[in-house]
């Protein structure tokens, strides 16, 4: 998440920058994992066992197991879908002389947004809506920094984006 | 990028139509829900209200197909019985002849319909039937006697058991599948489940709109079936609402067809919903909150969501194989064409007995957070409450043929699931018991909310004894298809879930409406509630000891008494429903506002508590931290040590 170890290089282009001096990687919050979702998927098919092994043998088994398989592979369908409505990410780097914003949408795209560190302006708006909503000013453009987070979590971001921005100034 | 957009505060500026017909948001979905379950419900309630004024006395009142005749034919069957009276009595004499040629000008004279026949119905066949009651009653011998109750006999029509038979089909359709789940799973689950776990909405607010739409379409078709033709020459179908083959095969019209539609459509309603849920809950929980620090209510949701994922899909095949026994000309149940009923029961109550968990697991969570709140106690022992209600869900998948133990299963088999269905009473007494042990020691409020509970953990844990009574498979022998049983599931269900609604109901009505119920209406509900429907479900058991079978119009009249006493019950029920839309509309136009968000005070201490009365249109839309839900270090700090309330909110 962060790696305050190098003070950045010279490269002009931010591909061939090496390693920012600071990068911080943000996320909605999503409560199961894909372990969870893999013992769910394990559990269901257990389950639906039941009435498939309780009527082997007759008509209703192949109705009951393709019903069966229909289902499993719906709960699935859902959930994979909600997991990639919730998988927007936001990556914020710095160096010396740019910071840089990489936003992933759910649906893959890709939205960049950069400027001067020097100039960066970080506004936090306690009593907007949501509360202690986030923006970064720079390059004549005004971005809305995790969204997503609690009201307390951008709190503690934007103390951290300051400290590392202070920390690259001289003197 | 997403351009910093900094909203003001929001208003709800939605028009009633969008708000209402087009609404994907979980609140309004839930308040449609559970506005649609009382209407439909109160239909089903009609439906026992007319079965009990039939059952109320021995003899057929008021479900009767009318005897129609033409007036020649009406004096012909009146000298016939002149005739043989005359003949009877050895003198020639005609006993009662003046009251009955009363009766015959009276009748030949009324007024015929438009193919010239006299219908003899209403005040006429009363007149018929205290005329022949009269004259037989003071006949001198019994000859004579039978000869004018024989008249009579023909004269008062016949029972019309079709009717009977659409209307305990549609009672129990109705209130099995468009009523109490809907009530419990889809209004409370949708409005209070996202809340409690600090989501801002359900995972998929549009496929909750169709949920929503399709159970109001299976509702739809559920009551179309009870108007189309069906059976008997008469509209809609009454083969039981286990549509058991091979009545539901042979069943003409299209009403058995719309019947097996309108469970269809609502099991895909269920389905979508349960699938909704389980993703809400499981991936939408508000940071911190892991699976066994989740409130009950949604924990209760969550297991239901899966017996329904679960169980409906098997109801769904069997009722499709139906549908094409009827209309397919296959025979997959059908005796007729090589098929096999039983095979039908085993599928049914393969869905059926989770089903009854599906009804009554919400119901469990309700009654959790209503008997914490009014003892002033957390719930005790919640590791405990969440694997019992676990534990009832998977061994009601396991139990199912204690509903057919009649259908000649080998000893083997019976004794099986006899002790399966006997191990559920352990995890249901897990949940017994620590209900009472968190009323221990507590500071009891009797609030309405917590008097249905009360009622509800009395009521339900009498009904779970009938309920052991019924799972010994030689018991059952003799109690199968009796009023035993009748009262058994109605103690359960009658009396538990439709219990658990109205303590939810009473619960959270401030927390929906904005404006409190009034406390003395509300205790005069339970009141009149409790003691109806006791007086109601409690005689059965006697009549099912003495062997009365469910399911039929009429009974002899050695069952008169304790039928008399339990349609006064009945009666006693409605009223108290009625009451209960009284209280509804009183509190939603003059109910006193509310304005303290924890209004039942500190140990309602779920997130829904939180939010001002009613919540507004979006709620959560950023994540609750972990001190507005996690209340343990409060309450807990003593067992658990500190180190548990040390926890970041950010982490």
């Amino acid at each position: 998440m962060r790696d305050p170890s190098h003070p950045g290089a010279e490269s002009s282009a931010p591909g061939e920058r090496g390693d920012p001096h600071f990068e911080v990687s943000l996320w909605p919050h999503r409560s199961l994992t894909e372990t969870g979702l893999r013992w769910l998927i394990i559990g269901s098919c257990a389950a639906y066992a039941i009435p498939i092994l309780a009527f082997f043998g007759t008509t209703a088994m192949l109705v009951l197991a393709a019903l069966a398989a229909f289902h499993v592979w719906l709960l699935w369908f859902f959930i994979r879908r909600n997991t990639r409505a919730l998988s927007l990410s936001e990556t914020l780097r710095l160096w010396p002389d740019l910071i840089t914003v990489e936003r992933r949408d759910p649906r893959g795209r890709v939205r960049h947004w950069q400027a001067n560190p020097y100039w960066v302006r970080l506004t936090l708006h306690k009593n907007a809506r949501p509360e202690n909503y986030l923006t970064l000013k720079g390059g004549g453009r005004e971005i809305e920094l995790g969204a997503f987070l609690s009201p307390d979590e951008r709190v503690t971001l934007k103390e951290e984006i300051e400290r590392e921005i202070r920390l690259l100034r001289p003197g | 990028m997403a351009d910093a957009a900094v909203h003001s505060q929001h208003e709800d500026t939605r028009g009633f139509f969008t708000r209402w017909f087009m609404s994907t948001n979980h609140k309004d979905i839930g308040i449609l829900y559970i506005f649609t379950a009382a209407l439909v419900g109160f239909v089903a309630v009609a439906f026992t209200v007319y079965m009990r004024l039939e059952l109320m006395e021995p003899g057929i009142q008021h479900m009767y197909l009318a005897y129609a005749a033409d007036a020649d034919s009406l004096r012909a069957s009146f000298e016939r019985l002149f005739a043989d009276l005359a003949a009877a009595s050895g003198t020639g004499a005609v006993h009662a002849q003046e009251a009955l040629m009363a009766l015959r000008d009276t009748l030949a004279a009324s007024s015929a319909n438009a193919d010239g026949q006299i219908v003899i119905d209403g005040g006429l066949r009363d007149a018929v039937i205290s005329a022949v009651e009269k004259a037989a009653g003071s006949a001198p011998s019994t000859v004579e006697a039978s000869l004018i109750y024989g008249l009579g006999d023909t004269l008062d029509g016949d029972p019309n058991g079709h009717l009977w038979n659409v209307l305990i089909t549609g009672h129990g359709i109705l209130m099995m599948f468009f009523v109490v789940i809907p009530a419990l799973f889809g209004g409370f689950g949708n409005y209070f489940m996202p809340l409690m776990i600090g989501a801002p909405d359900m995972a998929f607010p549009r496929m909750n709109n169709l949920s929503y739409w399709l159970y109001v379409c299976g509702s739809a078709l559920a009551v179309a079936s009870l108007l189309a033709p069906g059976g008997n020459g008469q509209t809609g179908s009454g083969v039981g609402w286990v549509l058991y083959a091979p009545l539901s095969t042979s069943e003409q019209g299209m009403s058995m067809d719309l019947a097996i539609f309108a469970v269809h459509v609502s099991g895909a309603s269920s389905i979508l919903g349960a699938i909704n849920m389980i993703t809400t809950f499981l991936n939408m929980r508000a940071p911190g909150m892991t699976l066994f620090k989740v409130p009950l209510f949604a924990w209760s949701i969550f297991v239901t969501g899966f017996l329904i994922l679960f169980s409906l899909p098997v109801l769904a095949g069997a009722i499709t194989m139906l549908l094409t026994d009827r209309n397919f000309g296959t025979a997959f149940f059908d005796p007729a064409g090589g098929g096999d009923p039983v095979l039908y029961q085993h599928l049914l109550w393969f869905f059926g007995h989770p089903e009854v968990y599906i009804i009554i697991v919400p119901g469990f969570g309700i009654i959790s957070h209503v008997i914490a709140t009014f003892s002033r106690k957390p719930v005790f022992g919640y590791l405990p409450m969440v694997w019992a209600m676990i534990a009832i869900g998977a061994l009601g998948f396991v139990v199912w043929a204690h509903h057919m133990y009649t259908v000649q299963l080998s000893t083997t088999q019976q004794s099986y699931f006899m002790l399966a269905t006997m191990v559920i009473a352990v995890p249901t007494g897990i949940k017994i018991f620590s209900w009472i042990a968190t009323m221990w020691g507590g500071s009891i409020e009797f609030k309405t909310p917590m008097l249905w509970a009360f009622g509800f953990l009395f009521l339900f844990t009498f009904g779970g004894v009938t309920g052991i009574v019924l799972s010994q498979a030689a018991i059952d022998r003799a109690l199968h298809d009796t009023y035993y049983v009748v009262a058994h599931f109605h103690y359960v269900m009658s009396l538990g879930a439709v219990f658990c609604i109205f303590a939810a109901i009473y619960y959270w009505i401030g927390k929906m409406s904005g404006r409190q119920y009034p406390e003395f209406l509300g205790k005069v509900h339970f009141w009149m509630m409790f003691v109806g429907s006791n007086i109601t479900f409690f005689p059965q058991h006697f009549l099912g000891y003495q062997g009365k079978p469910r399911r039929y119009i009429d009974y002899p009249e050695q069952f008169a008494l304790w039928n008399y006493v339990s349609s006064l019950g009945a009666f006693l029920s409605f009223a108290s429903f009625l009451l209960f839309f009284y209280i509804i509309a009183y509190t939603l136009l003059r109910g006193a506002k509310v304005r303290e968000p924890a209004y039942w005070g500190g140990h309602a201490d779920t997130l829904e508590w939180t939010l001002p009365n009613p919540p507004p249109e979006h709620t959560f839309e950023t994540l609750p931290t972990r001190e507005m839900w996690d209340k343990a270090p409060e309450h807990w700090t003593a067992v658990k040590g500190p180190e548990e309330s040390k926890i970041s909110p950010a982490e």
